[in-house]
């Protein structure tokens, strides 16, 4: 992992550790907060870091609108495949952060 | 133009008094509305609304509030007060205005909020989606995002829907902040549009809704046209085909970071795709944007409005098919129909209602008058963008093309206000303060050319004045429905009873639409009102008998429903009487088969044994 950038590292852990922590159920209150982050946040933040965006406005714009897009999307295709559940779209967006780490973390290491 | 802003030098350095000072103003405001709204009484008899029963405190809040925004965007020679106090103002403006209504009652307004929970209920009770329900399965993207965000939060339904307004004009803001970004690099324009924005924002679309969600994404598609993927435009040499074809294809990108551009079009496309399956109306709104835009020569990627019409299109015809197949787009298009439906059949009712109605109209007219004078303005000094204009006006060529439930015009309103706003705050700032920041150099003072402070004093006087007014204005406008669109806990309480009551299958009829129902149990009963059933004659003789047979032949009954919002709904739309109403209830309930199963101050329940 020579090369790899903390923040990186840090966004791949947290979104394995968020989603493990939300499918097994937290009082109400964190619970909301955890499925928001591991929901839209992370994703979001882990997409958007491929834009090459300078701005932090239109950064902070990107990883909200990127997080919602991607869990629409995923949420609505789950519905027409007739998979859908909520905790498979929280292990689905857990998966598409790691994924997004992934590369970032293969780009940063060639880089 | 199309550069981000380079960060204030606000951003650095001491706080001043006076930043503490509007600061201080921004809390003793928000402490005065949302205890003032706190003490309304539920329900609100008033044909006025909200804006009738409020306490004098909310009006001194709103009065200190603009008054510490103008202090603070006057500034000083540096600029306007620092950002976090600017984004503190802003925030205690969305509370005031959009949450003034939460602060009253713990029920959301409205009836449709509750019909968005029921359908994503629905679809996480089904797990799948079945595009012959209705028009919402075929553009379920804002539903599945529901579904999935409540089960997996655990939040309470009707908790986000009561703040859905705050939290939806918290994502336009800040989506409309990045936009005003790149169409001007004068601070004290950019938070005046986020202001007025505000408080132009009558329309109530912000509630919990698929609209809401698009036009955020919409922005940030606008955003990214505006930044990413800007372009330079060629100089234009005339109307001749070959000069045309040589400024169509000369256009050069803003951005010169090749993967920077290509990363912004992938999301541009993801957001398309989103949006044409979210909502019906949005994705026609965002593809007029963007033609007019690329047209203008000022979007590197030419080829997009073709792009966003295949997504569209192939959107139209496989998962929206089902409901296009009954609902021909463009059955009721014209401008005499969009007119009468969006214009004339809203102007009707009881006096309070019609001057609701013309309150929301001189509103936007005041609104689109600044804009055309700040355009004006612009023009005469030789920087008025283009792409402002555009995106202004554009809006405008969809009202005749669709009915859209008579709701057209307020849509239209809607997605040409930020940049409405953006050009009224042209006229509405004094010359010297937008002078330094268009040119790109160090920062004046915001005091008149001469040295004097007289007039300055008077334009931010002038300034604290119109907004408070637009702020009374937005009240009124968005609040006007008050009296049918804010439920009692009985209304709440009879619809609760009533769903109980129901047996599966059968149907529940209310009076009129605003009803807080089908939050639950969606799919389980059809749901109808009398106005539907009787087309909007509601007289006794006629209504009375269509709705009985209905009931009554509804396989399992019915349940029929008469509530005080419903009734105050008719009444003030002018659709029926007080006495009407009571006659008709009257009528159906001595029908053999129509038993009183519910009641409380504020509804009757009806069971119609079939």
């Amino acid at each position: 992992m020579n090369g790899v950038s903390r923040p990186t590292l840090a966004l791949g852990i947290s979104a394995v550790v968020l989603s493990l922590v939300t499918l097994l159920g937290l009082p109400t209150p964190l619970q909301a907060v955890a499925a928001a982050v591991i929901l839209v946040l992370l994703p979001g933040h882990a997409l958007a870091r491929f834009t090459q965006v300078s701005d932090v406005a239109l950064r902070a714009l990107l990883v909200l609108a990127l997080g919602l897009a991607v869990l629409t999307a995923v949420s609505m295709a789950m519905f027409y495949l007739a998979v859908w559940s909520w905790q498979a779209c929280v292990i689905t967006m857990g998966v598409i952060t790691v994924l997004a780490c992934l590369a970032r973390a293969r780009q940063e290491a060639t880089t | 133009m199309t550069d981000t802003l380079v960060a204030s030098s606000r951003t650095v350095g001491r706080w001043k008094a006076r930043d503490v000072w509007c600061a201080v103003a921004g809390i003793v405001s928000l402490a005065l509305t949302v205890g003032a709204a706190s003490t309304v009484s539920v329900p609100v008899n008033s044909d006025l609304g909200l804006v009738a029963v409020l306490p004098y405190p909310f009006w001194v809040g709103v009065l200190i509030l603009n008054v510490a925004f103008v202090v603070a965007l006057r500034g000083d020679a540096a600029g306007p007060a620092r950002r976090p106090v600017m984004i503190w103002l802003i925030a205690v403006l969305v509370l005031m205005l959009f949450g003034t209504a939460a602060f009253a009652t713990d029920i959301p307004r409205g009836e449709i909020a509750f019909r968005h929970i029921g359908i994503a209920d629905a679809l996480s009770r089904t797990h799948g989606i079945d595009p012959s329900i209705d028009g919402y399965f075929n553009w379920p993207g804002f539903f599945a995002l529901l579904a999935t965000v409540l089960q997996a939060t655990g939040l309470d339904p009707v908790s986000l829907a009561l703040w859905a307004p705050v939290f939806n004009m918290g994502l336009w803001l800040i989506a409309l902040a990045v936009v005003t970004g790149y169409l001007t690099r004068d601070p004290r324009r950019r938070w005046l549009a986020l202001w007025l924005f505000c408080l132009g924002n009558w329309q109530d679309q912000d509630y919990l809704s698929p609209q809401a969600f698009g036009f955020f994404l919409h922005l940030v598609v606008i955003a990214l046209l505006l930044g990413p993927l800007a372009a330079r435009a060629p100089q234009f040499r005339g109307f001749r085909p070959a000069d045309l074809a040589a400024w169509w294809r000369g256009r050069s990108p803003a951005e010169p970071r090749p993967g920077y551009r290509v990363g912004a079009l992938v999301i541009a496309l993801l957001l398309i795709v989103v949006i044409s399956a979210s909502h019906q109306l949005t994705p026609f709104m965002l593809l007029i944007a963007i033609t007019a835009l690329t047209l203008s020569g000022r979007v590197w990627p030419n080829r997009l409005p073709l792009i966003t019409i295949v997504v569209l299109t192939v959107w139209l015809a496989y998962p929206a098919s089902a409901y296009l197949s009954g609902h021909p787009p463009l059955a009721d298009a014209g401008l005499e129909a969009a007119t009468a439906a969006n214009v004339l059949e809203r102007v009707r009712g009881a006096d309070g209602h019609v001057l609701v109605v013309q309150v929301r109209a001189i509103l936007t007219l005041v609104l689109w008058g600044l804009a055309a004078a700040g355009a004006v303005r612009d023009w005469r000094r030789g920087r008025l963008d283009i792409r402002v204009v555009l995106l202004a006006v554009t809006p405008l060529l969809l009202f005749p093309a669709q009915v859209y439930g008579g709701e057209m015009l307020i849509r239209v309103s809607l997605f040409a206000l930020p940049f409405i706003a953006l050009q009224a705050g042209s006229i509405l700032l004094p010359a010297d303060g937008s002078k330094p920041a268009l040119d790109g150099s160090k920062r004046r003072s915001y005091h008149a050319a001469d040295g004097s402070k007289r007039r300055p004093y008077l334009a931010a006087g002038g300034l604290a004045l119109a907004c408070t007014l637009l702020a009374v204005m937005t009240v009124t406008g968005r609040f006007g429905n008050a009296r049918y669109d804010v439920f009692t806990d009985d209304e709440m309480a009879a619809v609760t009873a009533a769903q109980r009551l129901a047996p599966t299958g059968s149907a529940l009829i209310s009076a009129a639409h605003p009803t807080p129902w089908r939050s639950q149990g969606y799919l389980e009963h059809r749901y109808r009102t009398m106005d539907d059933l009787c087309r909007s004659d509601l007289s006794t003789a006629k209504c009375g008998p269509v709705v009985y047979e209905y009931a009554r032949h509804s396989p399992g009954g019915a349940v029929v429903l008469f509530t005080r919002s419903s009734e105050a709904s008719l009444v003030l739309q002018g659709f029926t009487s007080e006495a009407g109403f009571a006659e008709l209830e009257k009528w159906l309930s001595t029908h053999i088969g129509v038993e009183l199963v519910y009641s409380n101050a504020d509804a009757r329940a009806y069971r119609v044994t079939p």
